[in-house]
């Protein structure tokens, strides 16, 4: 034990009894909770107190996996969360990093939209959501007028499926880009000033800059982006919540584990609470994110090594 | 320098592309905010006529009905209760956690603090959590709902890689004056660590207020209900009326944008230590 100078004796035992609050608190309600979600898996839990819970091995996952049509729709809905992720990550990546180097360029005005582009961030899902509801107004709205100039409609989230779908991917990355941005702007701010003054010297072009200087140097953000995408988008589905509902042919992993777990009751879909249905949906759902984060992450620090090494 | 080279080239078009791309993006950014406060000003026959016509007076009647019908004060009133409550809660406990293992001045340190940061790579809590509430008879009930909020992982991590940039001298020196543990914490260390207790406080609050999962799951008497819950039922009961509607959104807006001007520093730096930490 490193010096401790606060006493001895009953005294040595303070900083043990203060920390106690803390570390119980964490055990109650994250990591306990946590590490049970596997055991629910395996059982016929309901959302019922005192209903009495069977161990029921691996029922849960057959029935998630291989039963009849409502297997075909989870599925569905593993797909749909794959093909969300996919959109979610690329088209935020690619524009996050555009809006970061535009603002950090030595322009008048750039902390105003640097403001500007990251407030949706802290505004939640429940305002971005009605926001973007009113946005995407059907009859004449904004987005529906501008559709319209260029001969195009959409009934937006009340459209098919697919049109819903799409249009919550668009609310999702305007929600989050703002993070994006704010990582890219913080790794391009370590690049020091002299290696672009370097370039411009030797007469390299813009595109030959950002490929040659900013691109390798910005590894570490782009690492940090690019898991912080993907885990987040397989993971989110309260913009779901709020722009649609739970609605067949567009619900995605998430808010499948909630709809079974805790009943839905927007809508004509209601089903019972099937908490250890539950919890063995969402050990798939983590399954997925242990699996593709994984694998980016490996992926990522060959190409690290490959660059710095 | 940069800038007398620059003012050399007689057309900047650099320049200009990126202007014109910056207010691309402000339109997109803007532009949502602006028809929510478009709308909220209007009649609902102004807004069935026209859904983008600017507004022509200034209508405060939605605010007043939104305020009255929306049961605002309550909702408001709670999410505050919750907030901060929890807040405190989580900080209070957090430094107590976060200095002992920064410092190692408890056995298996590097334990505990692995133990919070593998939380971060474990599969989701939450039917287990609510069987816990039900077990404990917590649900419905906004004690349980506000000790769902008393942790925040990322946060304690935050907490710790501070306190370890806190020379380890000052507490010798502390402890040799006749400081105790807990006065060193309360009136030592806490005024040194406030940027980052700041950080992590506004961060963690941000999240409890914008909640709208937990308190669908957990909460079902409507008088327990925070802004975001509250804000979702109304919107089903107004759905069609988008002023009325509009006014809601709006007031519930008007706060978080207050507090994202002046607290933006602190939210900025907690989000890129937490993800480059992450």
């Amino acid at each position: 034990m490193i010096g401790y100078h606060f006493g001895r004796g009953r005294a040595r035992l303070t900083p043990y009894l203060l920390l106690i609050p803390g570390i119980f608190l964490y055990i109650l309600i994250a990591l306990g909770p946590s590490l049970a979600t596997t055991v629910f898996s395996f059982t016929d839990a309901t959302g019922i107190r005192g209903a009495p819970m069977h161990w029921i091995g691996f029922d849960n996952y057959r029935e998630f996996l291989f039963l009849g049509q409502a297997s075909r729709d989870n599925y569905a809905a593993l797909w749909r969360t794959l093909v969300f992720c996919f959109f979610v990550t690329t088209i935020q990546f690619g524009l996050g990093l555009l809006v970061a180097m535009l603002v950090n360029q030595r322009l008048k005005g750039t902390n105003f939209f640097r403001t500007l582009y990251f407030m949706p961030v802290i505004l939640g899902a429940v305002i971005q959501g009605l926001i973007w509801s009113l946005f995407l107004y059907p009859l004449g709205g904004p987005m529906a007028r501008l559709l319209e100039f260029f001969g195009a409609r959409s009934e937006f989230f009340g459209g098919q499926p697919t049109e819903a779908f799409a249009w919550v991917i668009v609310v999702q990355i305007w929600a989050n880009l703002g993070t994006t941005m704010i990582i890219f702007l913080a790794g391009l701010q370590t690049i020091p000033e002299e290696l672009y003054e370097a370039a411009q010297i030797d007469g390299a072009s813009s595109w030959q800059v950002f490929k040659n200087v900013t691109w390798p140097l910005l590894t570490p953000s782009v690492n940090t982006n690019l898991l912080l995408n993907i885990i987040g988008s397989l993971q989110a589905w309260q913009l779901f919540l709020v722009l649609i509902g739970y609605r067949n042919g567009t619900q995605v992993l998430g808010y499948l584990v909630y709809a079974q777990g805790f009943g839905q009751t927007s809508g004509s879909v209601t089903s019972a609470f099937r908490q250890g249905y539950a919890a063995a949906a969402s050990i798939v759902l983590f399954l997925l994110v242990l699996v593709l984060g994984t694998v980016t992450q490996t992926i990522l620090n060959r190409r690290e090594k490959r660059i710095m090494g | 320098m940069n800038a007398t080279l620059d003012t050399r080239r007689p057309i900047k078009w650099g320049r200009i592309a990126s202007y014109a791309l910056l207010l691309l993006f402000a339109v997109i950014y803007a532009g949502p905010l602006l028809m929510l406060v478009n709308t909220a000003f209007k009649t609902l026959p102004e807004f069935m006529k026209s859904a983008t016509s600017p507004v022509t007076s200034l209508n405060f009647e939605n605010f007043i009905e939104a305020w009255n019908k929306a049961n605002f004060p309550r909702y408001l009133t709670n999410s505050l209760i919750y907030t901060i409550t929890a807040t405190l809660v989580f900080v209070v406990t957090a430094i107590f956690v976060a200095f002992p293992i920064s410092r190692g001045y408890v056995k298996g340190a590097n334990f505990i603090l692995t133990m919070f940061v593998i939380a971060l790579f474990l599969p989701p809590a939450l039917i287990p959590q609510f069987q816990l509430m039900l077990a404990l008879g917590l649900y419905n009930n906004p004690l349980g709902y506000i000790l769902l909020f008393t942790i925040n992982p990322i946060g304690m991590v935050i907490l710790v890689n501070y306190i370890k940039t806190i020379p380890k001298e000052l507490d010798e020196a502390a402890a040799l004056d006749g400081c105790g543990y807990f006065r060193f914490v309360t009136s030592i260390l806490f005024p040194l660590i406030r940027p980052a207790v700041a950080t992590v406080a506004v961060l963690h609050a941000i999240g409890i207020w914008n909640e709208l999962i937990l308190p669908t799951i957990y909460l079902t008497n409507k008088d327990y209900y925070p802004i975001t819950r509250g804000m979702i039922v109304f919107q089903g009961v107004y759905g069609s009326n988008w002023p009325t509607l509009a006014a809601a959104v709006l007031i519930m807006t008007i706060p978080m944008l207050v507090i994202f001007l002046l607290l933006q520093r602190y939210i900025i730096s907690g989000l890129t230590q937490g993800a480059v930490k992450g």
